[in-house]
């Protein structure tokens, strides 16, 4: 069996908020492994979107262990995680996250420059080239639509070809038709790049293109099924 | 009516997010509001002591002379009490050991009705009369602490003024009526008249003044008195002053200074208004929004225009409360401070007036800064609901937005004009001010095209913190303008002040001392003449010697009307002024116009005039002058023009008269000479030795006494620079403030992408610095063109740009821009990025 990429155990996240402390996740254990496409899913609320910024090492996990590619997420300060997530992950956001003073070329460069690479530029316009914004390289995202500028995160995301890329309801913010474009692309890049692809999602038939669904409930893991594999059964 | 309930509504809110524009209108109107209480403060001060600063109801004085029998029998006939005071410069001198110490001391001979009015403070605290009566058979002198700390006297110790012997009794604490006096160059003492009868000081032609202090009986007509004086004793030179303006010099500077630290206050209030303009924009950005909202649900553009307007006028009106509470306070809290460097009591408490001009001004410029943003609430539309909030809004404001914007900035500068009261000085700063602020937009509007320019440039690829930076100077939003244009503004004036000080300084401390002479000699008598110039033109040491007739006289008439009627106000019309006679011009005279007269004339009376002050007064060739000299006047005809450089410090008169013009005048010589340093102490006692009421005023000792005035001068011009500065500190700190949540989110997102906090600090770091540098960079252009234009064609001399004030201007700016920033970056530093990105989904 191949080493898995992502391993959590007993994973907890609990919050303090203005009400006090919310107890969000409880005792998640899973593994992922490598080249796998896994899709969250649950009722709002159900802490999806938080087990996958614990993954990305966006948000630090109140108690159990995660692992990302042999590393121990829990055990980095900040400029730790930082470094890790160059080159090993790529994140994508409902809302995109553009930088707003930067222009598209700028904001999918930014990871390559600082993963130290000496063409960054040349990739990042590659990577918008692969995702049909060759034309809007120099466009400042208010310039773009929601669609273009989703797919310019997606390029950020996939440029420095990340082992892990992780995704928080991609097309949550867009129409039907520009969703299913941010989705075909998102599977295309993962299986051109052969990245292990963690999607939260709201919608079912996204969910179904995965390879596995786990479905949260309550802050835990209510079922966690290979879909393909089941299907082919 | 329901733009007020709307505009009601929005206030529930409370002043969040407004602290930075109530601070910015609160410190513009506070300082304004102080300064103009102070300055009030004090005139109500002059205006209140003025028969103590005066030394009494009306005062009479003459240059060179006392008044004659029929002179005083008028004065003592309208008086109850005369008091007669005698004024002139002289040597202390203190032999100890067998060494001799010498001090330049501005003597006031009294007699015993001194003062009339309020009192003298001497340490012991012993009477006057005690004090000048002496004792041990030696008539008493008193005299300020700085004489006797450069003298080493002890109290008791003997001491000489001329020939005459003194002892020291007390020293000077407080002189009532000192304010009222002009510019000494030696410390004050003070002895009793008659004692001066053999000190050889008060010889015929001697330079000294003498004043009559009235004390006249309740109720005088001081406009009557002062009318029959003139009309009595036209012709004798006299001048006239009584208490309702007891000290016109000092009243007048403080006038001037108060003017000028009201423009600094209003370049503050200039900073201020790009804060109070930047927080608005913030304000009503935010509120897109409800605007759209607002106008989904049917308002008009007018409607939310008004809503607005309203909320913004209620919180500028607590912003300038505020202000002008904290003006009001802060003369009154630091009144004892102030009070001891003044040598009156001033009226502090509260003045109404100043506070209404601060209040005005505040209003205005709250109204210039504001209706441009407030303007644009009209071109939100509905559709930003659904679209891209920040989406394209027309940037310029209808033509009825702009016109209110241009008069109110035309009422702000009439106000400016008829407040100063010095139209030249506050349109120039008007102008020093628009021009900067000119300047300043187009400069961040250049730093932002070239950041983004260099952004994109190959050569900064790979240095990832240096391309955020840049990429966030140059890219949309940001807050480069309001901080290049605040802390622009804000150095800009410090920029000018710090040029045109140390132009002012290298003028007097650098240029002068290369040609100046060693020592000025004064009062040298007649006969005196030729043994002292022999002494000093026979020193190896000395390179040269120059010296003239010297009397003293007051131009009262031009072609037989009053000067004054005819030049005005000019300075040379202002007082008494040097006359000297001479058989040919000096080598370096340079004739401009006319003829000198031939060697032996004896006829009527001719006049040189120095060229520049005649042109300045609309004198001619052949224009006859009138000038009183001891009481006697002379008439004369300009029969030439010439240069005269007062710049060099060489001998420089602005009227020369043929010798026979004045032949009869009791009068003295004046003296330079030029010699080694080393040579300086021997010539002095020598001079001093032979001809002991001879006073050798060192020029080096004049020079550091401009050189303080003009410090003092700097001290109160950079205390109201400060003010601006520190307003321009808020607006950094709001600028910095309102770009922290862009700076959270950019921060988060880079750490996303893999960038580790050091990175982005120093991409922080380098943005403030570019911007602070900029801003930096451009005061410097602005405070050398304040420093030129005031150089050279207000003080009419050069202008040499000082590099290591502009340094460090640039060097402050952009560390000050620094902390700001750095002071806002912890929090995006320290967030964790799952957390900020996810609260924006």
């Amino acid at each position: 069996m191949t080493a898995p990429v992502l391993s959590l155990s007993d994973v907890q996240l609990s919050l303090m908020g203005n009400a006090g402390r919310v107890d969000i996740l409880h005792d998640i254990s899973l593994k992922v492994t490598r080249g796998e496409t896994v899709g969250m899913v649950g009722p709002s609320g159900s802490g999806k979107s938080s087990l996958l910024m614990l993954m990305g090492g966006l948000e630090r996990a109140t108690g159990g262990s995660i692992q990302a590619l042999g590393h121990d997420l829990t055990a980095m300060d900040e400029d730790a995680l930082a470094r890790f997530r160059r080159g090993h992950m790529g994140v994508v956001f409902q809302s995109f996250h553009l930088i707003p003073t930067m222009t598209a070329l700028e904001n999918v460069a930014t990871p390559l420059e600082l993963a130290g690479a000496s063409d960054a530029f040349d990739r990042a316009e590659a990577e918008l080239e692969s995702v049909g914004l060759g034309g809007r390289i120099h466009h400042y995202p208010s310039q773009m639509s929601g669609g273009e500028q989703q797919r310019v995160a997606l390029a950020r995301a996939a440029a420095p070809r990340p082992d892990i890329l992780l995704a928080d309801e991609p097309t949550g913010n867009l129409d039907g038709s520009n969703g299913q474009a941010i989705m075909d692309m998102l599977f295309g890049l993962r299986d051109r790049h052969g990245s292990t692809l963690v999607l939260v999602t709201h919608a079912p038939d996204l969910a179904e293109r995965c390879d596995r669904v786990i479905t949260l409930k309550d802050g835990r893991v209510a079922s966690d099924n290979r879909v393909v594999a089941e299907a082919a059964q | 009516m329901i733009a007020w309930h709307i505009a009601r509504r929005e206030l529930r809110g409370g002043l969040n997010g407004f602290y930075v524009f109530l601070a910015c209108l609160a410190l513009g109107v506070a300082a304004i509001a102080a300064v103009g209480s102070v300055r009030v403060s004090i005139q109500e001060g002059l205006a209140r002591e003025g028969a103590v600063i005066l030394g009494g109801d009306a005062s009479i004085a003459f240059t060179y002379r006392f008044a004659e029998a029929d002179e005083r029998a008028w004065m003592e006939a309208q008086s109850e009490a005369v008091s007669e005071i005698v004024d002139f410069r002289s040597m202390a001198v203190v032999e100890r050991d067998g060494a001799v110490e010498r001090g330049l001391t501005q003597v006031k001979g009294v007699d015993a009705a001194y003062p009339l009015v309020g009192d003298v403070q001497l340490v012991p605290q012993i009477p006057l009369s005690t004090a000048l009566a002496g004792k041990n058979g030696l008539p008493g002198i008193v005299a300020q602490r700085v004489l006797i700390d450069r003298l080493a006297l002890q109290i008791g110790d003997v001491l000489k003024l001329g020939t005459q012997e003194f002892v020291l009794m007390a020293s000077l604490e407080r002189e009532p009526d000192s304010a009222g006096g002009g510019f000494g160059l030696g410390p004050r003492s003070l002895v009793l008249t008659k004692d001066l009868a053999n000190s050889s000081l008060l010889e015929p032609g001697t330079l000294f003044d003498s004043a009559y202090r009235m004390a006249l009986p309740n109720g005088a007509d001081l406009d009557m008195i002062r009318a029959e004086a003139e009309a009595q004793f036209a012709e004798s030179g006299l001048r006239w002053r009584d208490s309702r303006n007891g000290a016109p010099g000092l009243s007048e500077f403080v006038d001037r200074i108060g003017a000028f630290l009201v423009l600094v206050g209003l370049a503050g209030l200039a900073v201020g208004g790009v804060g109070v303009s930047a927080a608005v924009r913030s304000y009503l950005d935010a509120k897109t929004g409800v605007i759209a909202t607002l106008k989904t649900l049917g308002a008009e553009g007018r409607t939310i225009f008004t809503a607005y307007l309203i909320q913004i006028g209620i919180l500028s009106a607590i912003g300038i409360a505020l202000g002008l509470i904290l003006g009001a306070l802060l003369p009154i809290l630091f009144a004892p401070i102030i009070e001891a460097r003044l040598p009156i009591p001033a009226a502090f408490g509260l003045h109404t007036a100043p506070l209404i001009e601060a209040a005005l001004y505040g209003a205005l410029t709250a109204l210039v800064f504001t209706l441009w943003p407030l303007a644009r609430t009209e071109q939100v539309r509905a559709a930003a609901l659904f679209r891209d909030a920040s989406g394209p809004v027309r940037a310029i404001p209808r033509l009825p937005y702009i016109a209110a914007i241009l008069i109110a900035f035309g009422v702000l500068l009439g106000l400016a004009v008829w407040f100063s009261g010095v139209w030249q000085l506050t349109l120039g700063a008007a102008g020093g001010i628009l021009t900067s602020l000119g300047l300043l937009s187009l400069s961040a509007w250049l730093v932002r095209r070239i950041a983004r320019r260099l952004s994109r440039a190959k050569a900064v690829r790979g240095h990832t913190a240096l391309r955020l930076a840049l990429g966030a100077v140059g890219g949309p939003g940001g807050e480069a303008t309001s901080v290049v244009l605040s802390l622009g503004l804000g150095l800009a004036v410090l920029a000018s002040v710090g040029q045109i000080d140390s132009n002012l300084r290298s003028a007097i401390e650098r240029d002068l001392p290369d040609v100046a002479p060693s020592y000025f000699f004064v009062d040298i008598q007649n006969a005196q003449l030729p043994a002292f110039l022999e002494r000093v033109k026979g020193d190896p040491q000395v390179s040269r010697v120059d010296s003239a007739p010297m009397l003293r006289g007051i131009i009262t008439r031009i072609n037989g009307k009053p000067a004054r009627e005819v030049a005005g106000e000019h300075w040379v019309l202002q007082g008494d002024r040097g006359v000297t006679y001479s058989q040919r011009p000096t080598e370096n005279t340079t004739i401009t116009a006319g003829e000198w007269w031939p060697e032996d004339y004896v006829g009527p009376p001719q006049i040189s005039f120095a060229a520049e002050e005649a042109m300045e007064m609309g004198l001619d060739l052949g224009d006859e002058l009138t000038i009183n000299i001891l009481g006697r006047d002379i008439t004369g005809e300009i029969t030439s023009f010439r240069e005269v450089d007062f710049s060099t410090a060489e001998i420089g008169f602005i009227l020369t008269m043929n010798p026979s013009a004045l032949a009869g005048a009791p009068h003295t010589h004046i003296a330079t000479v030029y010699a080694e340093e080393d040579a300086e102490a021997e010539i002095l006692r020598d001079v001093a030795a032979d001809a002991p009421n001879i006073t050798a005023i060192r020029v080096r000792d004049a020079i550091d006494r401009v050189t303080e005035a003009l410090a003092g001068l700097a001290a109160a011009t950079s205390y109201g620079a400060a003010a601006t500065l520190i307003t321009g500190f808020v607006v950094l700190i709001g600028a910095a403030a309102a770009g922290e949540r862009s700076r959270v989110f950019e921060a988060a997102v880079l750490k996303t992408v893999g960038a580790a906090r050091g990175r982005i600090l120093a991409s922080f770091a380098m943005r403030s610095a570019i911007l602070g540098a900029a801003a930096g960079g451009v005061a410097i252009i602005a405070g050398g063109l304040a420093g030129y234009s005031v150089m050279v064609f207000v003080m009419d001399t050069t202008y040499t740009f000082e590099p290591f004030s502009a340094i460090a201007i640039v060097i402050g700016g952009a560390l000050a821009t620094l902390l700001a920033g750095l002071a806002f970056a912890w929090r995006p530093l320290a967030a964790r990025p799952g957390q900020i990105l996810r609260g924006q989904e």
